[in-house]
């Protein structure tokens, strides 16, 4: 008799469900009592409790302490990701947070040892109270709150060489105003430009965001003795200008930007001048 | 009179009590309705940890060294003020001076210097952006293994001297070893690059610096 593909015979259905039941058993046993600690809170496991009492001796004042509420917690000999993990934190064990340096937090241990941890590992750690803690970060992932950001740029002011600096702090998601200095340097006369602005970003959300900016300032511009003899000069000008800035990572916007200074001269005619300017914004 | 009193208190006292029956009875509804209807989720609040951060790094020169081409070499003095921006990057601002020396010509030609002393002072200052491409540690003998970086620089500036401003690209290199974790030696070797016209034409020349810092992390 032949037997046909895909029929299990009464035997076999009995064999698979007795092996089932023989490796689920253990699963399901095993799975009880690990809910029961889920249900606790990490300030009242039995490794809090038993590790409360350590407390390093040279611990500075105003370190906070903190209790691991993950699994565990891998300590690096330096900030970066390339030092050795010198120590590893468990569950309940407490920690003392000293200080922040870029994406990394140097903690105590309980034992008086100090190492550093990343800030994306600590997203589990509590009071002793049991209240949850965070590590603040600067970054464009809280773009809808207001935050203070640092910029360089370089630009070509009418076939002149510009540096720039800015210094920018957004109000709303959308409106911020900025503060600006650059240096000019050109062919027959440089120039110093301080200025404030508004920028305004309609989409903050976007990868590639659009903005818009409005402003108002001065220009310092002194003529090279080489070529004339004339004296420096200092007009008022208007800015208006237009731009799209991109992240490429939580803390780093590149940026680029077409500008129009309207120079409100004492001469007969006032001047524009376009500036190109490409350069980077930093989260602080 | 002394029984109307009594009456008063007492009918006060019932609306009092009939008033927290029914608040009671609110009470006791409003307890079922949650029950009911309010999801079983504990809202957790999460607090930001007061936690200091040291993300700036000042840096004095303790000796440095620029060759301007054509001036000779001469000691360097400055700072420079960066922020930390990640692991891997680091923004600078700096500001340096020096001194030119006599050029070649004015020495071999024996005629009128080209500058004058105070146009010889030279003056600069950069905005630069670093790349910490070869984190490490050093090791000093058998007792110290000190956390260290090498990092590539380079930005823009601006050089002034002779009377003149002069727009400067500047490129380099450098390497930090931390004694401390607030606490760095730093050297660092540079070439600025710009173009001047001091001999009649323009002449974009390269000017190396090397200088050698202590800086603190605050």
């Amino acid at each position: 008799m032949k037997r046909q593909p895909g029929k299990f015979s009464i035997r076999q259905a009995c064999w698979l469900a007795a092996m089932a039941g023989v490796m689920l058993a253990p699963v399901a046993t095993a799975a009880e009592p690990a809910e029961d600690e889920g249900n606790l809170p990490v300030t009242e496991s039995f490794s809090a409790r038993q590790f409360s009492q350590q407390v390093p001796q040279d611990l500075p004042e105003d370190a906070e302490q903190v209790v691991v509420g993950s699994e565990f917690l891998n300590l690096y000999t330096g900030p970066g990701r390339g030092y050795v993990i010198s120590n590893v934190v468990e569950y309940g064990e407490s920690l003392w947070l000293l200080k922040r340096r870029t994406d990394w937090v140097k903690v105590m241990t309980r034992k008086g040892k100090t190492g550093w941890a990343k800030i994306s590992d600590l997203d589990e750690i509590f009071t002793a109270e049991g209240e949850q803690v965070a590590v603040p970060t600067p970054g464009v992932d809280d773009y809808r709150e207001q935050n203070l950001r640092l910029g360089f740029a370089y630009g070509d002011f009418a076939g002149a060489n510009s540096m720039g600096v800015s210094l920018g702090y957004r109000f709303t998601q959308n409106l911020s105003a900025e503060v600006r200095a650059a240096q000019t340097i050109g062919a027959y006369s440089d120039s110093q430009t301080y200025q404030v602005a508004v920028v305004h970003q309609p989409f903050p959300q976007w990868r590639l965001s659009p903005y818009f900016l409005l402003g108002t300032g001065i220009n310092i511009t002194s003529p090279n003795a080489t070529i004339v003899a004339t004296e420096d000069r200092q007009d008022t000008a208007m800015l208006t200008g237009i731009g799209v800035t991109t992240y490429l990572s939580r803390r780093f916007a590149l940026r680029a930007e077409v500008a129009n200074h309207y120079l409100l001269t004492s001469r007969e005619n006032n001047q524009e001048i376009v500036e190109w300017k490409l350069g980077f914004d930093v989260f602080m | 009179m002394e029984t109307r009193v009594r009456r008063i208190y007492v009918k006060l006292a019932g609306l009092l009590l009939a008033g927290s029956l029914s608040s009671g009875a609110l009470a006791q509804y409003d307890q079922d309705i949650d029950e009911i209807i309010s999801p079983d989720l504990e809202r957790r609040e999460i607090r930001e940890a007061k936690i200091d951060s040291e993300d700036f790094e000042f840096t004095a020169y303790l000796g440095g060294i620029m060759s301007v081409e054509d001036f000779g070499s001469n000691a360097l003095y400055g700072g420079s003020l960066a922020y930390h921006i990640s692991e891997d990057f680091f923004m600078e601002a700096a500001y340096g001076q020096t001194t030119l020396g006599e050029s070649s010509y004015e020495r071999l030609s024996g005629s009128a210097p080209l500058l004058t002393d105070e146009e010889r002072e030279l003056s600069m200052y950069n905005l630069s952006l670093a790349w910490n491409f070869l984190p490490g540690e050093i090791f000093v003998f058998d007792d110290w293994a000190l956390n260290s970086n090498l990092y590539l620089i380079g930005g823009i500036g601006n050089t002034s001297f002779a009377d003149e401003e002069h727009f400067t690209y500047n490129v380099g290199a450098g390497v930090r070893v931390l004694a401390q974790d607030w606490l760095a030696l730093r050297l660092d070797v540079r070439d600025h690059i710009f173009e001047h016209e001091i001999f009649g034409e323009p002449l974009t020349t390269n000017n190396l610096s090397a200088q050698l810092g202590i800086s603190i992390y605050f």
